[in-house]
Formats: C-alpha cells, sequence, structure tokens
C-alpha cells in the first residue's frame, strides 16, 4: 500500500530550479534510502515532503489524502515527521519541552483558564519514550544545550516518535555519530521498520544505506534518476547513478574525496 | 566530583529555575540590596515607601514585561519608549482635543501602542528587515508622530478618570501598582505555563527547530510584536496619567532601562531563556537602587553608574552560571 | 568546596558594589532638612543655580538634601524622585518641576504632610496649581518678559530711538512659554520704543544653534539691510553670530541672545556677539534658600519673587564693575 507519493514536484528559488519534477512513492513499512551528490536537491525535496517549503507543481500525497496545502504542523499531524541533520532542537529547553514543541498536552489552571501545559504529563511522558528507546540521559529536566551529541540525537529521536508517525524522514543521522551509536541508529530503523512505520533515510554512507534499506532512490539535478532494489543493487551501482554515467574511477575518486 | 550528589544550594536553585522560572542569584541580590538599603537608610523600611518602590517601577515594570517577551522570542524592541509616548498622545489627544469618554482614551493608547507594534511585526516578518533596524526606525517614527499630533507641547488637563488610573490610590495601594502587578501575574503564567509562551521561548532558542516542530513562526512573531506594542501602550497610559499630560517626550530612553530590567532578571539577550517573574525582580532591583540611594541623597549620576555596573555583574553571573552548567 | 567560595565572593562582590556606591554619598538625615529638586544638572544654568543652593545654604547654616532627574525631559523619573525625597520628611521641597503637571502628585503630598513648596524657575502654572488645589510658599525666579524688554532697551540704547530697519526674533521651542515670554518682552519693548525697528519674522528656533543659523541666513537673503537678531537663548544666538559673519554683515547687524552662558561671553569678549540678557541662576538659587529660611521662621514672603537679569556686553564684561558680574558663572 503506497503511503507516500509525489509526483512532479518542482521547486525553485529566485532564478535556481532545484527540483525539476521528482517523482517518489514509499509504501508503509518501507525503508526508502535517498542519495545523491551534494546539490542534488535532497534536502529541498525532503523540506517539501514536510511542509516547510512549498512546492511549485506537482502533488503530493499522503495516506490517501492530497497534502499539498498543509502546513508544517498539519502534516506532523497527520504523522509525518523528520529527524534534522542539525537536530532541530530548542537548546535551552529541557526534554520534555523539545519532545513535545508544538503539540503540548493542556489542561485548566484551577479547572478554569485553558490553554495551560501539561508539564508533569509531558515529563512523565518523555521520561517514558527515553526509556523505551533504551537510551540514557542525565536528567530529564535538563536544557537539552547541555547534552552531548549522542544524546541530543536521543532526543531528537524521541521527538519523531511520540506521536506515532507513519513516516520517518532521517536526514544524515548518522553523520556525527560514534560507531556504536550509528548501529543504534540503524537497529532503530528497523525496528520502526517491523512496526509498521515507514522511513526514509538520506544518508552519505552508502554502507548503511545499503545495509538497511528495502529501495534506493538516487536524486541527481533535481530529478528522480534512479529507483534501484536494495537487494539487487550494489555499492558500484549506486555510485555510478549518484555521478551519472559509467565512469567509475571518476566515482570512486569522488567516494574518496567525499 | 561529577557523580557527588548536588549540594542543597544546587538543588534549590534548581528547583527555583524549574519551578519558578527564575535565577536564584537576582533574588538573592534583590534581598541583599533590601537588605544593605534598611541598615543604612531608616527611612527605607516602611509601608508607603515600599509602595514608592512599586509605583516608581510600574510604568518601566510594564514596558520591561514587553522586552521579556520579545527578547525571548529571539526579537528586540528598541521602539518600546518611542511608542509609549506615541500612545500616551494618542489617550490625551481623544481625551483631551477630540473630548470623547476616557473609556475611549483608553482604549486608544493601547490600540495605538499595538497598531505600532503591529507594523513592527510584519516588517520584520514579511519585509526581511532586521528588527533591530525596523524598531530603530519605529522608535524615529513614533516619536515623530507623538511630536506631530501634539505639536510639540504636552497635551494637559486630562479627564479624572484617566487621571485617577496614574493616581488614584484604592485600598491605600496606588493604580499604577494594582494595574501593573495584575499584568505581570497574567504575563508570567502565560509565558511559562502556556503553549503560547513556550512557543515563544522555542523560537527565541532556534527559530529552525520552532518551524520544524510546526509553529508558525512568522504568524507567532507578529503576535509579539503587536503584544509588546500593546504593553508599552499600557505603559503609555499609566505615564500620561501620572503626570496628568499627554507628553509627546514620555519615555525616552525608557527601552534602553526596560532591557536592563530584563537582562538583569535573567533573560538571554539572544532569546529562548526568559521569565515575567525574572524581569520582575529584575525591574525591582533597580527600583530598590534608584529608591535606596536617593534616600541616601547620592546624586543621581551615581545611581546610573549603579544600575549600569549591576546589569554588568548579573550577566557576569549569569555566563558564570551557564558557563559551570553546560560543563557538567 | 572551591565552588562554595567562588559563589560566597561573588555575593560579597555583589553586596560589596552596592555598599560602595551607597557610602559615596551616605549622609544621616537630620531635622528641618530642605529638599532641592531640579531638572537636571547637565547643563551650566542648572550647575549655576545648586552652587547658588549651595552657598545659600552654608551662609543660612541649613541642611539641604539635592537630587536632579537624569535630563530635562524625564518627567515621570522627576516624579519617582520627589515621591522618594519626602520619605525623609524634608519641611521644606524647592523643586524646579520639568513641565507644568508632572510633579502635581507628589507636591499635593508633600503640602498634606505640611512640608513647604517652592517653584524654582517658575516652572509650574498658577492656574493649574489653583484647580490642583495646590499652594506654593513662593515662585522664584528670572522674569523672562522683563529679560526681554532689556534685550530691546539696548537696542534701542545703541541705535537710537528713531533707528529704522529690519529686525529678526528667533524663538525658543515653538510653544514653551520661556521662549515667548523673552520674545514678548523683547517685542512689545521695541514697539514701545523705537517703532521705527520692524519686526519682519519672529520664527521658532527650537532652541537650536543650527536651525538659527539658517533662519538667520534666509532672513538676511529676504532683507539685506537686516539690522538686529534677538534670540531667546545664547545657543542660538552664537549660530545667528556665525550667520552674519559669513554673510560678511558683522558690524551692521546687532545681536542679542539671553542667559549669559561662558560660550556668549567669550563671544562677546571676542566682540562678535553683541550683548546676552543674563539670568543669574546662582542668585535665583541662593535667594529660594533665603527666602525659605525666611518663611519657616514665619516671616512674610512675597508670592513671586522676580530675580533681576543682568545685560552683558563688551563695555560691562572689560569694565567688571557692575556688582552683579559676580553672579555671572
Amino acid at each position: 500500500m503506497t503511503l507516500l507519493s509525489l509526483h512532479g514536484i518542482r521547486k525553485s528559488f529566485g532564478a535556481v530550479d532545484v527540483l525539476h519534477g521528482v517523482d517518489l512513492s514509499v509504501a508503509a513499512g518501507e525503508v526508502v534510502g535517498l542519495v545523491g551528490d551534494n546539490g542534488a536537491g535532497k534536502s529541498t525535496l525532503m523540506k517539501t515532503i514536510t511542509g516547510i517549503y512549498r512546492a511549485d507543481t506537482g502533488s503530493i500525497e499522503f495516506d490517501g489524502k492530497d497534502i499539498l496545502a498543509l502546513d508544517p504542523g498539519q502534516r506532523r499531524q497527520l504523522g509525518i515527521e523528520m529527524i534534522y541533520q542539525d537536530l532541530s532542537l530548542a537548546k535551552q529547553q529541557d526534554v520534555a519541552s523539545n519532545i513535545f514543541l508544538g503539540r503540548e498536552p493542556t489542561k485548566r489552571l484551577f479547572g478554569l483558564f485553558p490553554g495551560f501545559v501539561d508539564k508533569g504529563e509531558m515529563d512523565r511522558q518523555a521520561a517514558k519514550m527515553i526509556e523505551r528507546l533504551g537510551a540514557h540521559l542525565p536528567s530529564i529536566n535538563r536544557s537539552v544545550g547541555s547534552f552531548s551529541g549522542g544524546q541530543q540525537q536521543t532526543v531528537a529521536i524521541a521527538r519523531a516518535l511520540t506521536f506515532n508517525p507513519k513516516l520517518v524522514i532521517m536526514d544524515e543521522p548518522t553523520a556525527a555519530l560514534a560507531v556504536r551509536e550509528v548501529q543504534s541508529v540503524l537497529d532503530l530503523i528497523r525496528r520502526l521498520k517491523s512496526e509498521g512505520i515507514a522511513v526514509i533515510l538520506i544518508s552519505h554512507r552508502l554502507n548503511d544505506v545499503l545495509s538497511v534499506t528495502d529501495r534506493i532512490v538516487v536524486l541527481r539535478h533535481g530529478r528522480a534518476d534512479a529507483d534501484l532494489v536494495t537487494a539487487r543493487t550494489n555499492m558500484n551501482e549506486v555510485v555510478s547513478r549518484i555521478v551519472g554515467g559509467g565512469d567509475i574511477a571518476a566515482a570512486a575518486a569522488h567516494e574518496q574525496r567525499g | 566530583m561529577a557523580s557527588e550528589q548536588p549540594g542543597f544550594w544546587a538543588r534549590v536553585q534548581r528547583a527555583s529555575v524549574e519551578r519558578l522560572h527564575i535565577r536564584l542569584e537576582s533574588l538573592v541580590v534583590l534581598l541583599a540590596l533590601g537588605t544593605a538599603m534598611a541598615l543604612l537608610s531608616p527611612y527605607f523600611l516602611s509601608l508607603s515607601n515600599f509602595l514608592n518602590i512599586l509605583l516608581a517601577t510600574s510604568t518601566i515594570g510594564v514596558l520591561a514585561i514587553a522586552a521579556t517577551f520579545v527578547i525571548g522570542s529571539g526579537g528586540l524592541d528598541l521602539s518600546l519608549g518611542s511608542v509609549m509616548g506615541l500612545a500616551g498622545v494618542a489617550g490625551a489627544f481623544v481625551a483631551v482635543n477630540l473630548g470623547w469618554p476616557s473609556v475611549l482614551a483608553v482604549i486608544a493608547c493601547i490600540l495605538a501602542g499595538a497598531i505600532a507594534g503591529y507594523i513592527n511585526g510584519q516588517l520584520v516578518t514579511r519585509a526581511f528587515v532586521p528588527a533591530f533596524i525596523v524598531t530603530l526606525g519605529m522608535l524615529g517614527l513614533a516619536r515623530g508622530l507623538a511630536l506631530v499630533i501634539s505639536q510639540g507641547r504636552a497635551i494637559y488637563g486630562l479627564p479624572p478618570e484617566i487621571v485617577y488610573i496614574g493616581q488614584g490610590r484604592p485600598f491605600g495601594i496606588p493604580m499604577p501598582v494594582i494595574i501593573f502587578v495584575l499584568t505581570a501575574i497574567v504575563a508570567h503564567a502565560v509565558l511559562a505555563y502556556t503553549r503560547f509562551g513556550r512557543h515563544t521561548l522555542a523560537l527565541g532558542d532556534s527559530e529552525g527547530a520552532a518551524r520544524a516542530a510546526g509553529i508558525r513562526v512568522e504568524h507567532h512573531r507578529r503576535i509579539i510584536y503587536t503584544l509588546s506594542g500593546a504593553l508599552a501602550g499600557l505603559a503609555g497610559l499609566l505615564f500620561t496619567a501620572r503626570v496628568n499630560a499627554g507628553d509627546p517626550t514620555a519615555g525616552i530612553n525608557y527601552e534602553l532601562t526596560a532591557i536592563t530590567a530584563a537582562i538583569i532578571g535573567g533573560t538571554n539577550l539572544f532569546g529562548g531563556r526568559a521569565s515575567i517573574l525574572g524581569t520582575m525582580i529584575g525591574a525591582l532591583i533597580m527600583g530598590v537602587l534608584q529608591n535606596g540611594l536617593t534616600l541616601l541623597a547620592v546624586q543621581s549620576y551615581y545611581q546610573q553608574m549603579a544600575i549600569g555596573a549591576v546589569l554588568i555583574l548579573a550577566v557576569f553571573i549569569d555566563q558564570y552560571q551557564v558557563r559551570k552548567e553546560s560543563r557538567v | 568546596m572551591t565552588s562554595l567560595t567562588l559563589k560566597i565572593n561573588r555575593f560579597t562582590l555583589a553586596l560589596g558594589v552596592v555598599l560602595a556606591f551607597s557610602v559615596i554619598g551616605i549622609a544621616k538625615a537630620e531635622d528641618g532638612e530642605y529638599g532641592v529638586l531640579m531638572k537636571t544638572l547637565a547643563n551650566p544654568f542648572w550647575g549655576a543655580m545648586a552652587q547658588g543652593v549651595a552657598d545659600g545654604a552654608k551662609e543660612a547654616g541649613v541642611k539641604y538634601f539635592q537630587q536632579a532627574a537624569e535630563s530635562d525631559q524625564a518627567a515621570e523619573p522627576q516624579l519617582n524622585l520627589c515621591n522618594t525625597m519626602l520619605e525623609r520628611k524634608p519641611v521644606a521641597m524647592i523643586t524646579a518641576a520639568i513641565n507644568s503637571t508632572n510633579l502635581l502628585p507628589c507636591l499635593k503630598s508633600a503640602q498634606e504632610a505640611g512640608i513647604k513648596i517652592v517653584d524654582l524657575d517658575n516652572n509650574l502654572d498658577q492656574a493649574v496649581l489653583d484647580k490642583e488645589g495646590v499652594k506654593v510658599t513662593f515662585h522664584i525666579g528670572s522674569d523672562n518678559i522683563a529679560a526681554g524688554a532689556q534685550g530691546a532697551e539696548y537696542l534701542v540704547s545703541k541705535l537710537g530711538k528713531d533707528a529704522k530697519g529690519p529686525v529678526l526674533v528667533i524663538e525658543g521651542l515653538s510653544g514653551n512659554i520661556t521662549g515667548e515670554k523673552r520674545a514678548k518682552g523683547f517685542a512689545d519693548k521695541l514697539k514701545e520704543l523705537a517703532p521705527g525697528l520692524q519686526i519682519v519674522a519672529s520664527l521658532p528656533g527650537d532652541w537650536d544653534r543650527g536651525k538659527a543659523a539658517s533662519i538667520a541666513t534666509d532672513t538676511l537673503t529676504a532683507h539685506p539691510d537686516l539690522v538686529a537678531i534677538f534670540c531667546a537663548n545664547d545657543g542660538m544666538a552664537l549660530g545667528a553670530v556665525e550667520s552674519v559673519y559669513a554673510a560678511g554683515k558683522g558690524p551692521q547687524v546687532t545681536i542679542i541672545g539671553v542667559d549669559g552662558n561662558v560660550d556668549a561671553v567669550k563671544s562677546i569678549k571676542e566682540g562678535r556677539l553683541n550683548a546676552s540678557v543674563a539670568q543669574l541662576p546662582y542668585l535665583v538659587g541662593k535667594q529660594a534658600v533665603e527666602n525659605v529660611k525666611k518663611a519657616l521662621a514665619g516671616e512674610k514672603v512675597e508670592e513671586s519673587i522676580a530675580v533681576p537679569t543682568l545685560v552683558l556686553t563688551k563695555d560691562v564684561i572689560d569694565a567688571g564693575k557692575e556688582p552683579m558680574l559676580q553672579y555671572v558663572k
């Protein structure tokens, strides 16, 4: 069953065309790798899915609904979550505030005034989520800026998973992590898949992509240039599709550089 | 060291930050100041002097609430003092020159402020002009407009209802103090405990994070600037009512004092951390300092020096605290 | 443990700063003190007034404490200062209000507490005071109408009764009562003494040197035969001097200012500015204190005390014989 389908997505910033009609579809519970050279339009494409950017033309359907006109908050409500490369955390706020940012549970103060945040409930649920992820944080009430990179990523992941998403987009989740932490992120992706949650993984680390995805979509010059089934492809093919043409030597050199 | 149980002081500190959203240091400085003044001057400790301090803090306190919201959201409003002047003149113009009912004059004050703030918000979010520039421009625009409306001179002779707002004393408590304290309580609740307040701080912390979390960043900023303007309007009303004149020069440099109060109270100048209670403590530190030094017959120039020193000291302590925290 | 000592040090530091500033002006409160509240001390006029108060208090043997707002536009801060000063329970409040209403709430409280109120430098409006039911013991200050008239008298004495020609008047900030009185005093007296001298323009210079200079230049263009310029203060007069000399009409145009400030005196000595009607703020401050003492002793004091003004010219300054010269600070 198709969860997300994009058709003919175009996006330009002023005179710069970034996306020239991208088609992409992701099924429920499917893990799709999105690869491409720097500037291929990966981040822009993901941001048009989350709603940070609005596509100039094209259609986006999610769970059978046209979501093109919805803003990021509404798309999150439908179940689209993204973990950004920079994590997009509010560093001076504590764990629960970050996890629930934009979706805070509310209560009535003294049973009278509505709109007050239920901090106790937030803290309880945040603690539960962190525990479910098997992660360790020094304190749930500390500002997340005082945590290590891996701990901060835990918070970002917890935020993405707390509201039962249907699709999680991860932008370079392993780029800044130690080997052990990389493995736990890959395990997490597998676990999400087993729970029926679709994942789009953007990564330069092709080994990770090859080991965890079902399909690999190669973005090149603002187009989905190739759609490969992971089980039937290999590193060489992916690399050559990323750089274009069959020039493996140039591609290998590129891989070494980058 | 790191595995040691946090000491009593550390726990009290943490609790004050988490529960009351204030830095304990500022409260300690306020109490120390109060004690010092009480020891030095026999006139300091009295109910009437206490009310005096609150009264002297009321106008600037309301402006400081506005400054706290804006700075907390990662913005800046340099037009607070001018907008306050404009609002006061607008109210006086409606009441005196047009002779309309006082209720309309009150509304005019707050509306004039809100409109100026709304324009700030529109320019900041739509025209991509930095808040510093937009509000600096508004500082000039609002002041100029106030001078135009009033033809350069104060508008005297406000109706008694308005004067009551500035000079009345129900139950012996000055009206500006009542208005100021109520405003502060509501503002504190909004900033610390509501979604609106939390989004404000998240926005100041990381605009990207707020955007990613689905918060309508531009919309939120426009509300913040409008709110800031409306509060400046309220401050303008208090000023006008206190001195019984719509004075076009009202509030010159008040924005800097308001920002100082917010910073002494622990607001991060770059956004993300702010609390109204903290700002009130900051404003009271300045109020107690000025009052005490006046009672001690210290010249006002030294008073300004003292406030400058306290500002730098407060931020020094704060930075020290923040650095220590991030080392743990 | 190190962190604990550090903490103590920080608070000691904070307290230290406070104490240091407190000690600078520590003064034991005295019975029978006078409270003196100025507009500001950030200009020579008010500085001289403060000096007069200080010397007057010393001579009369009375105690006083003095405060000033940070600028002459800080209406509300001045009200706050006034309220706080009342807490010291002075026997008299000598106040130079920033405008005619800002101190009223404080003055009412003072009156209720039986504190004598003095209007220093004529800033309060008697009509407003009557309406609010505030009674001041006396007003004291220079008579601005008389100051303007003195300017006209000097001009006529220099040019003669039958002189003819166009005259320019540069007023203060439009709407400011002080500037208006000086301009009016000048105009009325001039008409009376020498009707041949025609005021061709009377424009607000906003107390601004540059603005006054432009007005003078423009008027010289329209009336090349201009014979005199009267400015409502010295700053504007010095601006006019620049314009007149730039146009090469120094000897032809007589320029008169008001205030007698340091720059004006210098310009007069150099023979550029012709005259300045000097206010004597030192004398105002001194006489204010002396009269408060009288009033407190139950003696009768006039409700409005006019402190004389003095026309400063090169002759007067060079001769140095005028006794009031000692009060020109």
